[in-house]
């Protein structure tokens, strides 16, 4: 059994941008630890030379042309909006970053 | 559940023949789905007679053939949940490649299908709108994440479906249920409107009752996509050419660590008659060594919950699905409350694995070093496929599990022992029907993988299809 601490796991769901309750960061601990118990075992393998993969089926380099027509299509911007929670004159609202 | 209902061919014959419209067997589906969707809980949505409307029918491949997608692929104007709370509400912006594909194709689509939530889990049981049950047996599990497309196929409430495969998810539910699940090469089908989950291992892939069905729906929605740039390029072969061919004198291998300590014996029964099958059919078979099964496992719960932390960061509250923005004042709170509301244990236990992982201090322990253990599996593979057509192997070490069986995590992730290695190289595979094994008085079907070399989908349908002639249906 890997340790990860509470304190790491509370760490680790800042970082991700998700609030835990105490009860779900006790759980959490419990279950991460288990589960990177059985993940370390990749270090039992010899990885010394190998290059890591990149693309699976190898493609490299794919380019495209440097226009979306979506983008300035006003329709789809309308509908694009209509989906977030707060808009005002045609961007999406967000709460304030800093404190009054 | 000898009867598997209809499939492209028997819809089509019907259709040619005037034996029904399609008007009349879309309608027979969507009844037949009023009345078993209750019990199996496949369909998270039904589209009312949103086509064929009066029908200007497209004259394509799968004209009039009714089908289910898995709620993770978009639907232009149709809900799109992924199985999560957090998109319960969302309404796809566009199609997704493969949904135009299959308009353009003539296909009817019946509704929207369960799922794990965001494709996450072997059960099917991570779905925040419940759990999709076995048709053979209604205590237990359909196999995930793609479970409503397999229940829905099994159940005949749809001639096929789409599911996506990041570990195993069409392979699961395709051999829980007792239906075909093929998983492409990664990039053989666009992934441009599926619901990323982990990007380097996703692929869409069809849910069927026959090979040959399998086989045509590859032709459907395989191909090029300039708006996905993962998608190879090249032609497109006719992947049911080499359907009939005869399979004599074709190398098989069948690596010992699939068939070892952990597979259900009944299973191995199953197993070792498949290849008896197929042996008698003129295929050579021999024993073979993935010496790197144990470690997949691992490598793949390395990476895939890594490449979750960082797809599923777009979750946030603020474009799109549940927010806490009306009842939070700063945005931190915004992002903080909405992804613990809205996002379910399984994908917040990945993302936090992800993200631990990626982070400072672990990156070269755990994501950098499964990456390399990636190219050293992928080494493995190249090896064999150097001398055999095809490997060929159980796709689950047991039949569909008890709900509820599979509730600790990590013992979740066991379940995937045989089809992870599939994704982490990229493979095609092909997870058909090889019999039933008798648990408390029911019959629960099983599943034979066939696993081929990139881009050599041809070969393992043809494998399959030889598989399941010579089995019959």
């Amino acid at each position: 059994m890997s340790n990860i601490t509470e304190k790491e796991v509370e760490h680790i769901a800042g970082l991700a941008r998700i609030k835990l309750t105490e009860k779900e960061k006790d759980k959490m601990t419990k279950e991460l630890g288990a589960i990177l118990g059985y993940i370390d075992k990749l270090k039992e393998v010899n990885t010394e030379g190998v290059e890591p993969i990149a693309h699976i089926t190898g493609l490299t380099d794919v380019f495209r042309n440097d226009d979306n027509p979506r983008e300035s299509d006003p329709e789809n911007i309308k509908r694009l909006l209509k989906q977030a929670p707060g808009e005002k004159d045609g961007y999406v609202k967000v709460k304030s970053v800093f404190e009054d | 559940m000898t009867n598997i209902g209809h499939t492209i061919k028997s819809v089509k014959q019907g259709l040619e023949k005037g034996e029904f419209s399609v008007e009349e067997i879309a309608a027979e589906y969507r009844k037949r789905i009023e009345k078993e969707n209750p019990k199996l809980n496949a369909y998270l949505s039904v589209f009312e007679n949103q086509n064929p409307k009066p029908l200007t029918l497209n004259p394509g491949p799968l004209s009039g053939i009714p089908c289910a997608i898995k709620d993770n692929i978009l639907i232009n104007g149709e809900k799109c949940t992924a199985g999560s709370k957090i998109l319960k509400n969302y309404v796809a912006p566009y199609d997704a490649t493969v949904i135009n594909k299959l308009k353009n194709a003539g296909a009817i689509f019946l509704g929207k299908t369960n799922l794990d939530e965001f494709a996450m889990g072997t059960t099917g049981e991570n779905s925040a709108f419940g759990p999709t049950l076995n048709p053979h047996d209604h205590t237990r599990v359909a196999g995930g994440s793609s479970s409503g497309s397999g229940a829905a196929v099994a159940a005949d409430l749809a001639v096929f479906a789409l599911g996506s495969d990041t570990g195993g998810s069409i392979r699961a539910p395709a051999s829980f249920c007792g239906v075909v699940g093929l998983k492409p090469t990664y990039g053989v089908v666009s992934r441009y409107g599926l619901i990323a989950m982990a990007s380097s291992f996703d692929q869409i892939g069809p849910i069927t009752k026959t090979v040959e069905d399998a086989a045509i729906i590859l032709n459907t929605i395989a191909g090029r996509d300039p708006l996905d740039f993962t998608s190879v390029p090249g032609d497109v072969p006719d992947y049911t050419a080499n359907l009939g061919k005869p399979i004599k004198g074709l190398k098989i291998g069948v690596p010992k660590e699939f068939m070892g300590e952990g597979l259900d014996s009944k299973i191995n029964d199953l197993v070792q008659k498949a290849l008896s099958g197929l042996e008698s059919l003129g295929a050579h078979i021999d024993e073979i060594s993935l010496p790197m099964t144990d470690y997949a496992l691992a490598a793949y719960y390395i990476i895939v919950p890594a490449e979750i932390s960082a797809n599923l960061a777009r979750y946030d509250g603020i474009k799109y699905g549940y927010s806490t923005f009306e009842k939070d004042k700063r945005l931190l709170d915004v992002y903080l409350d909405s992804r613990a509301g809205g996002l379910g244990d399984e994908v917040k236990r990945r993302i936090m694995l992800g993200t631990y992982t990626l982070s400072a201090g672990y990156y070269d322990a755990y994501y950098l070093r499964a990456q390399k253990v990636r190219a050293l599996i992928k080494r493995d593979f190249e090896k064999i496929f150097e001398k055999y057509d095809a490997v060929v192997g159980p796709t689950m070490s047991t039949v569909a599990p008890k709900i509820g069986e599979l509730s600790d995590p990590l013992s979740a992730y066991m379940a995937d022992i045989y089809t992870v290695q599939v994704n982490i190289v990229g493979l095609p595979a092909i997870s058909v029907p090889c019999g039933f094994v008798e648990v408390g008085g029911v019959k629960m079907p099983a599943g034979l993988q066939i696993i081929g070399k990139h881009f050599d989908e041809s070969k393992i349908l043809q494998i399959a299809y030889a598989f399941e002639q010579s089995r019959g249906l």
